[in-house]
């Protein structure tokens, strides 16, 4: 098959498959400017962590790029959020995937062996991929040039002043189209097109709840963190390589087993709404669930993850706040002996520091969320309009639209519901897993009044007295508003996306439908 | 009384003699039972007895004489009410093959109706076969064709009929047995 | 008459339910065989083992001494589109690619030069007399018109088996009659043997010979004869 063929072939197809394929670029793109954003913020000159000031970049204005030893989070953040834009990627390439499986079928049937009809489809996933990479790199290129004058105070709101190196740049652009035609790849593995459609080979066994253990490792990982490093201390070891291993380890396991459970959790959901459901959208819902509960663990991952990671920025900001509280009343305290007025707040820079930072988390987790939203609009018009056929001949049956538009409901929401409860439970548990508590005070402070004389050792029983201060602890506590808040949001944003889903109900339950061969 | 009225049929287009009228009646159905000089004479002479068709002329070059004939008005009015007559669907169940199979059935049993059945399908098919092949010839005419459908479409009914009644048999044989 | 298929004892499944039990068929080089049965009785099941797109349980399939059945995939692919033609009920052809790039399609996979392949699928699209259609798509054509493009791109390859499972299924009588007519006439020409899949007698009588089959066996006393006891078959002829 030559190169042309394969194009043309990759090509061949109806809106829906420009669509798709348009869908794919803009994710490419996006996925490439955001890893490049990572690899610009990376390429800031800079000492290593611990450089003191000498690393430092005073011509930007966010403090985030100025500090060396905040970079690699920004970097790393910034490559997090290219999952739920890679997860948008995988939805949309769902898009239209009945009429391309038929169309991969008739190839196969032309004679098509299995790897020319892959390659078919990776080609058009590769092809619109790298059109999307390279689409991102001159958006890139040209914006770095029109945001790249420093602003009023002389400073640059944006690292425009430095490029990755020129390997990082092609390793990027190749590395998305490369990724993405190896994820496509792999998706199509459980699909084979023999030549009568597609055969999709259906996992038949129900989901075991064997993903609980994941969640649990997970959250073992970050709760073994302290013990580990005390024991570390005691014996003099190195625990620091340990952290980001344990924590990027963990997080990860907990995020993989909520996805992953999912499934179980649909099939539960499913039979427990059999089982009380007494009204024909409920029932229906309840059988499709029971009949294929990973078509919502794949449509909910990239949610989810967002989910957990927003309850856990929620559990360190709960944290952050009772540490500077505990440290607020050693000062109270203090201010209270001292006999002077207690100024509140004297920390308050660094402490709208620590909250900016975390706010900036919660844009990210914010804009994740509305583009895993994304993703599910596109997973669930396609879900229904590839069932077009059923949902069609029930209307011609006589089952009203309502009755279809209430089971599509209860068959996103009712796993949903309980998956969000999930992730949120173990964005905090994460984070619990570290502290539960903020201590302060408890030590004895050496007080020398005496100025000069404070030097020296001989005379320091005279001069020195030893200030007691006792240690302050407060409970770190959970916190129900924002988690609530967070919940409710991404809760709306699913009866939303699930709400404008539904539109494509009507035009596809037309029963010309059921006419077409 | 079908063979006066295709006779009055191929007289409609102009005055033929009578050996032109079996030429044309051989050519325009082609695999009908073939028809006789003698019945052919014998109809016409009836015909004009009726008034249907009367004498055109003589003429004889070389041979014997050679009557022809032309459609009278009364004949044309017969051809036209039979041609808008319709025929009554299949009035009386007469079929050799059926009542063959019936009488089969009571007087040798089911073994015996089994085994003519399968037969008769065998001989059926084959003649389908033979059927199709003079249709599909490049030289078939329209005529052939038409007839070929003809036939192929009565043997499909009763290959389908036949079929049935062997599974109808088989049934019956268990019910018996069992 | 030198035998160019060979079905020895092919057994397939559906599941639980099975679909053929045993069935020995040989199709001799240039023939036209028609397999014919009820609906359920495995006849398209048979087509498929036979060509090599579905893998049967147990049996084999010999197609000119080569073992079709224990090739891999991707080798009954290749062996599909360059020794063996398929044409099914609704044409399978690709709906986003025109007339001429339906038929040029199995040599563009098999690698022909994209101007080679064309001009093969232009003079087979001519010989079906739908030329004037190359540059349509699928869905603007009647089915009529469709089959006989599937039929073109079924021997745009030149097969030497042509498979063909109920091939005017969808079709009025004539609009089938005309497919049927160019389907023998193509095949007997260029000696391309047919295995002819159809549940009906007007179809099966296109073939030189019919095979029937019932419950996924071949009926050996001829036609569609429901299975009963030998001694009864024995007793009947006394």
């Amino acid at each position: 098959m030559s190169p042309l063929t394969l194009y043309r072939l990759a090509r061949a197809g109806t809106r829906t498959d420009t669509l798709r394929m348009t869908m794919t670029a803009v994710s490419a793109t996006l996925a490439t400017l955001t890893l490049l954003a990572a690899a610009t913020v990376l390429a800031i000159p800079g000492g290593s962590p611990g450089d003191g000031s000498q690393g430092w970049s005073p011509q930007y204005r966010n403090p985030l790029l100025v500090e060396p030893g905040l970079r690699p989070g920004v970097a790393l953040a910034l490559v997090l959020l290219t999952v739920p834009v890679l997860a948008l990627a995988g939805q949309c390439g769902r898009l239209g995937a009945p009429a391309r499986d038929r169309r991969l079928a008739a190839l196969r049937l032309a004679g098509a062996t299995p790897g020319q009809a892959v390659a078919v489809a990776t080609a058009e996933t590769g092809g619109a991929s790298a059109l999307g990479a390279v689409l991102g790199l001159a958006a890139y290129l040209v914006g770095r040039v029109l945001a790249g004058h420093p602003g009023a105070d002389g400073k640059l709101a944006l690292p425009t002043d430095v490029l990755p190196a020129p390997w990082a740049l092609v390793a990027i652009c190749l590395g998305v189209p490369l990724l993405a035609s190896a994820a496509a790849a792999l998706l199509l593995r459980r699909v084979a097109w023999t030549p009568f459609g597609v055969v999709r080979r259906v996992r038949r066994r129900p989901p075991r709840p064997w993903p609980g253990m994941l969640i649990a490792l997970g959250v073992a990982a970050f709760a073994g963190l302290t013990p580990l490093l005390r024991f570390a201390n005691r014996h003099h070891l190195d625990g620091t390589k340990l952290i980001p291993t344990m924590l990027f380890g963990g997080g990860l396991l907990a995020s993989l087993g909520v996805v992953v459970g999912t499934g179980w959790l649909s099939h539960a959901a499913g039979r427990l709404l059999h089982r009380g459901a007494r009204r024909p959208a409920a029932l229906l819902a309840a059988r499709r669930l029971v009949a294929d509960p990973w078509s919502n663990s794949r449509t909910l991952a990239a949610l989810l993850t967002a989910v957990i990671f927003g309850s856990g920025a929620a559990a360190v900001r709960a944290w952050f706040a009772t540490e500077f509280a505990v440290r607020d009343d050693v000062a109270r305290w203090r201010a209270a002996q001292a006999g002077q007025p207690f100024v509140a707040g004297a920390g308050a820079a660094s402490d709208d520091f620590y909250f900016r930072s975390l706010d900036l988390v919660d844009t990210a987790v914010a804009a994740a969320i509305a583009i895993a939203a994304a993703g599910m609009l596109v997973a669930i018009a396609e879900g229904v309009v590839s069932r077009r056929r059923a949902y069609a001949a029930l209307v011609a049956t006589g089952i009203p639209r309502g009755v279809l538009a209430r089971s599509i409901l209860w068959q996103t929401l009712a796993p949903t519901a309980i998956a969000l409860l999930v992730a949120l439970g173990v964005g905090v548990a994460l984070v619990r897993g570290i502290v539960t508590e903020s201590r302060a005070g408890g030590y004895d402070e050496r007080i020398c009044t005496a100025g000069a004389a404070c030097g020296d050792p001989s005379r320091a029983a005279d001069v020195v007295t030893i200030l007691h201060v006792p240690e302050f602890v407060r409970a770190v506590p959970v916190p129900v508003t924002d988690l609530a808040l967070l919940g409710v949001g991404a809760l709306a944003a699913v009866v939303l996306v699930t709400g404008v889903g539904l539109l494509v109900l009507r035009s596809s339950t037309a029963v010309e439908e059921l006419r077409s061969a | 009384m079908s063979t006066g009225h295709i006779l009055l049929g191929l007289l409609a287009a102009g005055p033929v003699h009578g050996y032109e009228l079996k030429r044309a009646y051989d050519q325009r159905l082609p695999h009908a039972k073939p028809l006789a000089f003698g019945q052919v004479y014998a109809t016409l002479s009836r015909l004009e007895r009726d008034g249907l068709v009367a004498f055109a002329g003589q003429d004889r070059d070389g041979g014997p004489d050679r009557t022809s004939f032309r459609l009278t008005d009364r004949g044309r009015a017969a051809l036209d009410a039979w041609l808008g007559e319709v025929e009554p669907p299949a009035p009386h169940v007469t079929s050799v093959l059926l009542a063959k199979v019936v009488i089969a059935l009571l007087a040798a049993g089911v073994d015996r109706a089994r085994n003519y059945l399968v037969a008769q399908q065998r001989a059926h098919s084959a003649r389908l076969r033979e059927l199709t092949t003079i249709k599909t010839d490049p030289g078939a005419t329209l005529g052939d064709v038409i007839a070929a459908d003809y036939a192929i479409a009565h043997l499909d009914a009763d290959l389908r009929w036949l079929r049935t009644t062997v599974d109808r048999v088989v049934d019956l044989h268990r019910e018996v047995r069992s | 008459m030198t035998s160019v298929l060979t079905v020895r004892g092919v057994v397939k499944s559906y599941g639980p339910t099975p679909a053929l039990r045993g069935v020995t068929l040989d199709v001799t080089e240039g023939e036209i065989v028609a397999v014919t049965g009820p609906s359920g009785c495995g006849k398209s099941t048979l087509l498929h083992c036979a060509s090599g797109i579905l893998r049967p349980d147990a049996g084999e399939v010999v197609y000119r001494g080569t073992r079709v059945d224990t090739l891999s995939e991707t080798r009954r692919s290749r062996l599909r589109r360059t020794e063996f033609g398929v044409l099914f009920q609704f044409g399978h052809l690709v709906a986003e690619l025109s007339a001429i790039e339906n038929v040029a399609l199995p040599l563009l996979l098999a690698g022909t030069g994209r101007r080679e392949a064309r001009t093969a699928a232009l003079s087979w699209l001519d010989r079906l007399g739908v030329a004037d259609l190359a540059d349509v798509l699928p869905g603007e054509m009647s089915g009529g018109q469709q089959q006989r493009c599937a039929l073109a791109r079924a021997l745009v390859t030149e097969p030497r088996v042509l498979f063909a499972d109920e091939p005017t299924g969808a079709l009025d009588t004539l609009s089938g009659e005309q497919v049927l007519g160019y389907l023998t006439r193509l095949a007997r020409t260029q000696r391309t043997t047919v295995v002819l899949v159809t549940h009906d007698a007007r179809v099966a009588g296109y073939a030189d010979r019919e095979v029937v089959l019932r419950d996924g066996e071949v009926d050996e006393s001829g036609l569609g004869l429901a299975r009963v006891p030998a001694t009864d078959a024995g007793r009947g002829e006394r």
